[in-house]
């Protein structure tokens, strides 16, 4: 395979386990996450410091970098978990906006608006595959637990979920932890891969173009969040051309889906055995 | 202490363009009772409209402005009726109008980039920015000038949404939209209404800020500001909107050149988390829970 | 000693006095209910007792313990359950998953555990898949177990509301509105389950309720309030025929 279509793969990867965080995270337990960027610059720098300054071996940095990527989230989380819906969403904004502050200007530790060059290319496809499916499989487990039907409950109706004994505050840490632990492995693995970092790169474009992702393959299902993640994240490398256009092109899309489909693609449907089967009997008989 | 009264200015001043921003966003949270993102598109084209038919089509100021008050009053409400029009009447969830409207900013956003240019503009020189001079203070004349402008159009909004028919209908349709019209007021007229005050104070805003500072795509960025404004003046409040800007304002401002002015945003988000953790419901406002 | 006790209950939104020095005591095992016209302060109760609300004055104490200043989870595992007046079903959820969430407490397997499976998590599971149908076949929803909730019959949603609360295997539940738009069969065949499960599952019951001959049939003990105070209490006998709450209630119950 060619390196080109390796670097797409990675990159999917990359994408994906940022994008399975999210999933969790806004699509099940319903906290809408605008500021997964600063979460992976959280991860991005912590792990890129470590492996180039103190030359950490790659694995227990990007450990590292998930741990400090927890832990803002604990931090950050303890004031805004208790807001609605829509305040929520805003304070995880400006949470990003002041991550690419404190990066940009925190210039002997992070290298400022310039960031650091010349990072080992540690992340591989193979590496990125396993972590992916790591990703993967963890979070197909936790949805599938009572924890998992803990979190739903939870985006249902927070009011009959404590009802039912449910402590929904601590249930949107739990969600917003593994979230913040995912971003923070994929900004580390999309460090070692590119390079090097700069704050630019975890804007608001980026954290825009990962919830569009979720959205866009249904924000109640994993298997939609894998399907988007690997649409949305080949398709403008293999259309370079309209790269200006994709933004404009991201926010129509989501308009529409909320006007025509708002459970986007796949709505709560997922990739399992039983959901195959009965497909497949629908169109058959 | 001219230093301190100079940066009171300051403060006051840009705490009435926050004022002009958080008040539109207000008026739209309280009708509709979501968080309109894309508040930030119509703000920035505002100013962009402004800004063209300052230099484009040369027009003088007292043409200019209106022109842009209107335009972006009118970009509100297309984007109500494309964007949110369709999701409000089918009785989906308020997420889904968030979701739209973070779309539409997307869109506003990138579509200018991608058209009118990336750059960063500047407003022509609108004012002479000779200061006042009052004993050996200096006042910004620009700052004054903004300060009246936008004091002017928050008091006629007040008057607008506090005493006339339309207004009594709009805050009506604020309490219960579905009581409100079963009492002959037409919804749709009324949300219409809305996003264009909305609009027409954030084109406001965005032409006033162009003037002091800049213009540029992503500046729909400062309907942060206006939401940190609400949050501390208390949600849903249109007093409570003003004070939140003009102490938002005043804060920032002091914090920039006091302490420090690379990080006055973390000021800004700092005093919004303060107040969520000590008074949620804001300055003014009052928290009404869930109903069960 | 009572099951719950509520010690001169108020609460001030602003301005406004919801309850006023409300008391009332619950024995274990009773079918009670509340009363009054719409605004009275009924649910308000109900969510002061849920820590839903917290109380401007007055204490709650359930079993013993005091409850008042508790967060509503922490009161549900005390033993309290509830239902709500605008039925509030986990919608995406089918049947049995809304039966089966609310087991949770039933299993104890952490969260580590949620993301990495070990046998300990398989074996709760099963015992709280076991639960869920054992529930849902005492109720008569077993045949439904996989549909939406969301597209069940209004009348079957309720049912399946008080399925979901009956899973927390509560001493006391607390009922709002059940039989809210429903028609006179549907409410019926309401008041005949809660009468089942008030025997079966050794339960104890508060109502609040608007249809007169839902609570007159089935409570033991009715208290009826308006503007949040209690102006009367006792039997369906005392109450019907007590002059303040025919006029203040009943009374406009009648002319309709």
């Amino acid at each position: 395979m060619s390196q080109y279509y390796i670097g797409i793969l990675v990159l999917i990867c990359i994408n994906l386990i940022a994008v399975l965080g999210l999933s969790l995270m806004t699509g099940f337990t319903g906290l809408f996450n605008f500021g997964q960027a600063g979460f992976l610059a959280v991860g991005a720098y912590t792990a890129t410091i470590l492996t180039t300054k103190y030359a950490v071996p790659f694995p227990l940095a990007l450990l590292a970098g998930m741990l400090v990527s927890v832990l803002t989230s604990f931090l950050i989380g303890y004031p805004t978990l208790r807001l609605k819906g829509d305040y929520f969403a805003i304070a995880t904004l400006g949470f990003s906006e002041v991550v690419r502050l404190l990066v940009e200007n925190l210039e002997k530790l992070t290298g400022g608006s310039r960031g650091i060059p010349r990072i080992p290319l540690y992340t591989t496809l193979p590496v990125a595959l396993v972590a992916t499916v790591l990703a993967l499989w963890l979070v197909a487990n936790y949805v599938r637990s009572r924890h998992g039907r803990n979190c739903v409950a939870v985006r249902e109706d927070e009011l009959a979920a404590e009802s039912i004994g449910i402590n929904s505050f601590r249930y949107k840490q739990i969600s917003f932890a593994i979230n913040a632990a995912l971003a923070g492995l994929s900004g580390g693995l999309l460090a070692h891969y590119i390079g090097f970092i700069q704050p630019s790169m975890f804007g608001i474009i980026k954290s825009t173009e990962l919830i569009v992702m979720v959205i866009f393959g249904g924000m109640h299902s994993l298997t939609g969040a894998v399907f988007a993640a690997v649409v949305l994240t080949s398709m403008p490398e293999l259309l370079r051309a309209a790269q200006a256009w994709r933004l404009v092109a991201y926010g129509v899309l989501v308009v529409v889906i909320m006007v025509v489909r708002p459970e986007g693609l796949m709505g709560s449907w997922e990739f399992t055995p039983a959901n195959l089967k009965a497909l497949f009997n629908k169109q058959g008989g | 202490m001219s230093t301190v009264l100079q940066q009171i200015i300051n403060g006051v001043s840009i705490g009435s363009v926050y004022a002009l921003i958080a008040v539109g966003y207000s008026l739209v949270y309280s009708i509709l009772k979501f968080s309109n993102f894309a508040h930030g598109g119509v703000l920035m084209l505002g100013s962009y409209f402004g800004f063209f038919a300052l230099t484009l089509f040369g027009m003088p100021f007292w043409a200019a402005l209106p022109l842009a008050i209107i335009g972006a009053g009118l970009l509100g409400v297309l984007n109500e009726r494309l964007a949110y029009r369709p999701i409000r009447i089918r009785n989906s969830p308020l997420l889904y109008l968030m979701i739209s409207s973070l779309g539409a900013s997307i869109f506003l956003e990138n579509f200018t980039i991608v058209t009118i240019g990336p750059n960063f503009r500047t407003y022509p020189e609108v004012f002479a920015i000779s200061p006042f001079m009052i004993g050996d203070l200096s006042i910004g004349r620009l700052d004054i000038i903004i300060f009246v402008i936008a004091a002017i159009s928050v008091a006629l909004l007040t008057w607008i949404i506090y005493g006339t028919r339309m207004g009594n209908a709009i805050r009506a349709t604020s309490y219960n939209m579905r009581v409100a019209s079963l009492m002959g007021i037409n919804p749709d007229m009324v949300v219409a209404f809305v996003f264009f005050l909305a609009g027409a104070s954030a084109g406001l805003g965005g032409v006033l800020f162009g003037i002091k500072y800049t213009v540029w795509p992503q500046m729909g960025i400062l309907t942060l500001k206006a939401f940190i404004a609400a949050v501390v003046g208390g949600l849903g409040s249109l007093p409570g909107a003003v004070l939140g800007a003009m102490v938002l304002g005043v804060t920032e401002t002091f914090a920039a050149a006091f302490v420090s002015s690379a990080f006055r945003d973390l000021f800004s988000y700092a005093l919004m988390i303060i107040i969520i953790i000590v008074r949620p419901g804001g300055l003014l406002g009052t928290i009404t829970g869930e109903k069960a | 000693m009572p099951l719950l006790e509520i010690q001169n209950l108020t609460k001030n939104f602003g301005g406004v006095t919801a309850v006023d020095d409300f008391s009332h005591q619950l024995e274990t095992g009773g079918l009670y209910a509340i009363i009054g016209p719409n605004g009275a302060g009924k649910t308000t109760i109900f969510n002061l007792i849920t820590g839903i609300y917290e109380p401007t004055e007055g204490e709650i104490s359930f079993d013993g313990d005091t409850i008042t200043s508790l967060r509503t989870h922490q009161i549900a595992a005390k033993g309290i359950a509830r239902t709500f007046q605008n039925i509030r079903l986990f919608s995406d959820f089918s049947v049995l998953d809304n039966v089966r969430t609310a087991c949770h407490r039933y299993a104890s397997y952490s969260v580590w555990e949620g993301l990495l499976p070990t046998p300990r998590r398989g074996r709760e599971e099963k015992d709280l898949a076991e639960r869920s149908w054992r529930l849902l076949k005492l109720v008569n929803l077993d045949d439904r177990a996989s549909e939406l909730s969301k597209n069940l019959p209004y009348g079957h949603q309720r049912r399946l509301e008080i399925a979901r609360a009956l899973a927390q295997e509560p001493k006391l539940l607390l009922l709002d509105e059940p039989a809210a738009g429903m028609n006179p069969d549907e409410t019926v065949q309401l008041m005949e389950f809660i009468e089942q499960i008030h025997e079966t599952f050794d339960l104890t019951i508060l109502l609040i309720e608007h249809h007169m001959e839902v609570v007159m049939g089935l409570a033991d003990n009715i208290v009826v309030i308006d503007f949040g105070r209690t102006i009367a209490q006792g039997t369906p006998e005392q109450v019907q025929s007590n002059p303040v709450v025919i006029e203040a209630y009943l009374g406009t119950e009648e002319e309709e």
